[in-house]
């Protein structure tokens, strides 16, 4: 019978047994990559650096997880804090900033087709949209789930939601007519 | 959510979210998980037992190299068959005594 995170949280917490955790990482890797490659724009290698380092910091404070929150969402909220600092610490070195992220456009989204469309789209949003579009409507969080994870009030995640799923719409409605 | 546009969106999204396969991606967090501690349960144990040695070590030689074992000893062997009996049902009593107090206190640790 397969473990239930719970169980293998249990283990790590009381055993500090690090198998049990490396099931973990198994399960929860593709996801909370997955989210990362969104934020970061498809920099694949900065999404896996930072994915690796919310793994570590995951670990490292595995007791201060009370079991409020499903594990993937305590997860997220690691991921996003991760990627937060970490791009705080990209615009002090390289003085970059949101409006200038907005304008690189990955060479793979350039292709044509609904789906490179719908990515370039949504690449394209700011980043609070992109986000929260991202963990609701991707990821399956609930807008709840979502706004613990962001650390915002639920009413600005159900706005951002709207207003990603908006802006997408307005792109997919060509090919709908089509 | 009847908007075709929205079940659009909802699909291809949905769609968007593929399995990212591990890749070694595992392997590479488990190589930087900080090394692992002793947990407070084999301290526990590690200073007990280094604890029992010291004090047999201390007792053996301020006791004159054991004496008091081969006089006890003596002593036991000198008793009645009823006193010797005596002796053992006692021991066995606290030792069962003590035996059920430890089980009973791990139990009462897990279910915590």
């Amino acid at each position: 019978m397969e473990l239930t995170d719970a169980d293998l949280l249990a283990r790590v917490i009381v055993k500090g047994d690090q198998h049990a955790f490396g099931e973990l990482v198994r399960r929860h890797q593709s996801p909370v990559r997955g989210l990362l490659r969104q934020l970061v724009r498809a920099d694949v290698e900065l999404a896996d650096d930072l994915a690796q380092e919310t793994f570590i910091r995951a670990y490292k404070n595995i007791r201060s997880f009370r079991g409020e929150a499903k594990f993937s969402t305590w997860l997220y909220r690691i991921a996003y804090n991760v990627f937060r600092e970490n791009a705080r610490k990209r615009k002090e070195l390289v003085g970059i900033d949101e409006s200038q992220l907005q304008a690189e456009v990955d060479p793979q989204t350039t292709d044509p087709g609904l789906r490179h469309d719908l990515m370039n789209a949504l690449a394209n949003l700011p980043l609070h949209e992109r986000t929260a579009v991202t963990l609701c409507c991707q990821n399956g969080l609930s807008h709840d789930e979502a706004a613990r994870v962001l650390d915002i009030p639920l009413g600005t995640v159900k706005t951002n939601v709207l207003r990603g799923r908006e802006k997408l719409k307005k792109m997919l409605a060509a090919w709908a007519t089509e | 959510m009847n908007d075709p546009l929205d079940n659009l969106l909802d699909a291809r999204l949905r769609d968007e979210t593929r399995y990212i396969d591990d890749a070694g991606f595992t392997g590479r967090v488990m190589k930087q998980l900080p090394r692992r501690r002793f947990s407070w349960s084999t301290q526990r144990a590690f200073i007990i037992f280094s604890a029992t040695i010291v004090s047999v070590v201390i007792a053996y030689f301020a006791s004159g190299e054991g004496m008091f074992v081969h006089d006890a000893c003596a002593r036991v062997s000198g008793l009645r068959p009823l006193q010797l009996l005596l002796l053992i049902f006692a021991c066995g009593t606290g030792m069962t005594i003590a035996g059920l107090w430890a089980a009973l206190t791990r139990t009462h640790d897990m279910t915590v």
